[in-house]
């Protein structure tokens, strides 16, 4: 054994994206020794998973997952995270990448206890993009109880204005540093791995689901923050329209997936996720009815499939198969009606709900944003993997469409990916 | 879901619905979007969703006995908003072409010899329709046949004009100038298409129609679209009655969005063919009754009302055609393009004969007469077979759904 265990023999790996993938990625590749550069675009970690209520089919709260990668990124000196970061250039090969970061200022640093007088001195408030535009925030805000890094953000929103300078003056720590400017730290990395996930897919697209349209139609993302106990409503699923607590709501499966004229492909995760939300409906209100209409219901593998047994004995939720084609709206109530045809009975079905969420699909974050590097790309954005040429990998939902399960398991292989891309070098 | 069927695909009825433009057919994936997004289908039993994979499985009888394919206006509406592109309007615009086809060639199977005098002479010019049209099936969506097609009113004119010396080449003037009797005398062209009318349209369509109203209804029963178990024709007949005004004024095309186009030009196309119809009825009852010879007078109603119907369908044609070509969405298959060009031959050949024999061109006026009758006896005496068909299916059809009392 002559071999120096404790030098750090892999050089480094660049993770790109905070989200469950990136942290796997990361955290798995610096367990073994690596050096990990992992950026995130936020000014906090955890991706999408972090805006959920529960995972299914466990019905845990992301909590469960993401505090622990917290804590090992933290205990861990080989990674380096950089938030508010986007990857600005790549040159270079396998093996030698130099690569540009674009941080954005985050105006406040590490003195920052997260006390809270900041946002309490910030009298402008902010839309809310954590909680998809359902509520309003301050300018000087904390992004949720379990940000990491546990720090507050001022919002470039207010940067220039009063608000900015009486932060600055709330602030014991002399935390607040209104001089922050855009910086650019430059890196060299041996392998890259893309993990830049997804964004749902823009339900005002789809032209006849009445989205953006009438206020009781809602996403199901949106739903995830309703039923989240830091969500908008403070986890009391209750409508957007007049803030009633919903008797009856109608899920709306394949909500522009699986088709030609918007996302062609199945998000994989969509029918688990509103099988999931029937239970925070089932729980909250005990004789709401829950309708869910459906092409056909993808709830793969064993566990998954155990889960949808379940709720299908449920006498409160009803599963109809045929996909809703039309929505209306009654002005006067605000309740919503689908227009469906049951496929089984072969009756046109016009259900009238009190609140609608439409199931939408996951598309890959580089289909609308093109990533610097050079990369292929299906028709639908997602990132082909190239193992031929090596160097830089897709994993998580950049590459396919995934539940947390396997994503986690596909990051595994790309950590393994990255670091056999060094130690070939 | 205890109901079990046991399914028995025709595979290859499936192969010609393909072939007859639903070569999408197969993408379908049952999420019934079609259904819904369909403006015309009903609420009980909607179409197309449930056509779609009865075409997939190979269901013949389910399709072609299924009036539903015959409500259908072909908006074009679920083809636009289906998400896997299988084309329902196609499909069942082709499973149309396969209906019109099977309804137009008599059965002969289950006949015998039995019976009076009166029944064997029906049984024998059923047997003599059954040989002469199935083959003229074929002809008519085979665009090789076309010359041959229209080669048969070609020398029959010819052959029957000869043998009674009613068509003549040399033909003087008349007292109002050129006439086209003095060429291809009226009695000619009586003696060709009344008895083409009486003995070959009417008995095709008349045969066709009694198993097809006694199909839709057995279909509706079993598919559970309708409450009557026996079907009573009186209350048909006032079913047809009801839908007429619908008819007239082609109410469904207006409910259509992405065809939309298609509605003012099948509406010229529908009107002119009644302007026109009702213009050969007043000429037949001038000349036969009243003893009124042509040409008429452009100051005469009739006379007006003929030129705008005329106008109005190589009008609608064009539109039609054009509509067609610009939508590449659309599947258009050699039915399509024949009954169009049929359609707008028959106006273009009607307005030129007109206006050559005002303008005191004597040959070419006789010629495009000539043509023209071709083109009249191409429309009429294939019309049981060729898409046009659907005037009596879909009238019939349209009744039936009326008094079925289906929502």
């Amino acid at each position: 054994m002559t071999e120096d265990k404790a030098a750090p023999a892999y050089g480094s790996i660049l993770v790109v994206g905070g989200g469950i993938s990136g942290l796997t990625t990361a955290l798995e590749a610096a367990e073994v020794g690596c050096e990990v550069f992992l950026v995130e675009k936020n000014p906090y970690l955890g991706g999408r998973v972090a805006q959920l209520n529960q995972y299914f089919p466990k019905l845990c709260p992301p909590s469960c997952g993401l505090e622990i990668n917290f804590r090992r990124i933290k205990d861990n000196p080989n990674i380096t995270v950089f938030t508010q970061g986007e990857v600005e250039k790549i040159d270079g090969a396998p093996g030698g990448y130099d690569v540009a970061i674009n941080l954005s200022p985050r105006y406040v640093n590490e003195n920052c206890t997260c006390c809270g007088d900041c946002g309490e001195a910030c009298e402008t408030e902010i839309t809310s993009d954590f909680n998809f535009g359902m509520n309003q925030i301050k300018g000087a805000y904390f992004p949720f109880e379990m940000a990491f890094p546990a720090r507050y953000v001022i919002s470039p929103q207010i940067i220039g204005t009063d608000d900015a300078l009486r932060c600055k003056d709330a602030c014991k720590y002399d935390a607040v540093d209104l001089d922050m400017e855009r910086t650019t730290v430059n890196l060299q990395v041996g392998a890259i791995v893309w993990a830049t996930g997804w964004e749902p897919y823009d339900a005002a697209k789809i032209d006849n689901l009445g989205f953006g349209q009438y206020p009781n139609v809602i996403t199901n993302m949106m739903m995830e923050r309703l039923a989240s106990a830091n969500g908008p409503t403070k986890g009391k699923i209750l409508r957007p329209s007049d803030n009633k607590e919903p008797e009856s709501i109608g899920f709306v499966q394949c909500a522009g997936s699986r088709d030609e004229n918007y996302l062609p492909y199945c998000s994989y995760i969509c029918c688990m996720a509103s099988l999931k939300q029937a239970t925070y409906i089932r729980e909250q209100y005990p004789e709401a009815k829950v309708y869910i209409f459906y092409i056909d219901v993808r709830a793969p593998g064993q566990r998954y499939e155990k889960f949808y047994q379940n709720i299908k004995e449920d006498e409160n939720v009803f599963l109809v198969k045929g996909k809703v084609a039309e929505v209306s709206e009654d002005s006067a109530t605000g309740n919503i009606t689908v227009v469906a045809e049951n496929a089984v009975t072969g009756e046109k079905i016009k259900e009238t709900v009190e609140m609608a969420v439409l199931a939408t699909g996951m598309q890959p974050t580089a289909a609308t944003a093109k990533l610097p590097a050079d990369l292929k790309y299906n028709e639908d954005g997602f990132i082909i993997n190239d193992f031929e040429k090596g160097g830089m990998f897709a994993a998580g939902c950049a590459n396919k469409p995934s539940d947390v399960v396997s994503s986690n398991q596909n990051d595994t292989g790309m950590a393994l990916k990255a670091i056999q891309t060094l130690v070939r070098k | 879901m205890t109901d079990k069927t046991l399914i028995e695909p025709d595979v290859g009825f499936v192969k010609e619905i393909i072939g007859l433009g639903g070569d999408t057919l197969k993408k379908c994936f049952q999420c019934a979007t079609c259904s819904v997004v369909c403006p015309i289908s009903p609420d009980t039993k909607p179409f197309p969703r449930k056509e779609m994979i009865a075409a997939s499985w190979g269901l013949k009888d389910r399709l072609v006995s299924n009036l539903d394919i015959w409500l259908c206006h072909y908006c074009g509406d679920c083809t636009s908003n289906c998400p896997r592109g299988a084309k329902p309007g196609e499909v069942l615009g082709a499973v149309r072409s396969y209906a019109i086809a099977d309804y137009a060639v008599p059965p002969v199977d289950g006949f015998n010899n039995q019976g009076g005098v009166l029944w064997r002479i029906i049984n024998a010019k059923i047997r003599i329709l059954h040989l002469i049209t199935k083959p003229l099936v074929k002809a008519v969506n085979d665009p090789k046949m076309l010359p041959v097609l229209f080669a048969v009113p070609v020398v029959l004119f010819i052959v029957l004009g000869l043998i009674t010396g009613l068509l003549d080449f040399s033909p003087p003037l008349g007292e109002k100038g050129i006439a086209h009797h003095l060429f291809f005398s009226t009695w000619l062209v009586d003696i060709i298409f009344v008895p083409l009318v009486f003995f070959w349209i009417f008995p095709i369509f008349t045969i066709g129609l009694l198993r097809f109203i006694k199909d839709i209804h057995e279909n509706a029963v079993l598919e559970g679209k309708t409450d009557k178990n026996e079907i009573e024709y009186f209350g048909l007949i006032k079913g047809l009655i009801r839908v007429i005004p619908s008819i007239l004024k082609q109410d469904k095309f207006k409910d259509c969005t992405e065809n939309k186009d298609r509605d003012t030009a099948h509406w010229m196309v529908f009107l002119s063919f009644i302007g026109l119809f009702i213009v050969t009825n007043i000429f037949f009852v001038a000349l036969y009754g009243l003893h009124i010879e042509g040409p008429y007078s452009q100051l005469n109603p009739v006379k007006w009302l003929a030129n705008i119907s005329g106008i109005a369908l190589i009008i609608g044609a064009a539109l039609m055609i054009y509509n067609r070509l610009k939508k590449t969405d659309q599947t258009s298959t050699y039915k399509d393009w024949y009954l169009l060009g049929l359609v707008l031959g028959l106006g273009i050949t009607g307005m030129l004969t007109e206006m050559t024999r005002l303008g005191g061109l004597a040959g070419l006026t006789y010629f495009m007469y000539f043509i023209h009758l071709v083109f009249v006896f191409n429309l009429f005496a294939f019309l049981p077979f060729s898409k046009l068909a659907h005037l009596v299916y879909r009238t019939v059809a349209m009744a039936y759904n009326e008094y079925s009392g289906r929502k």
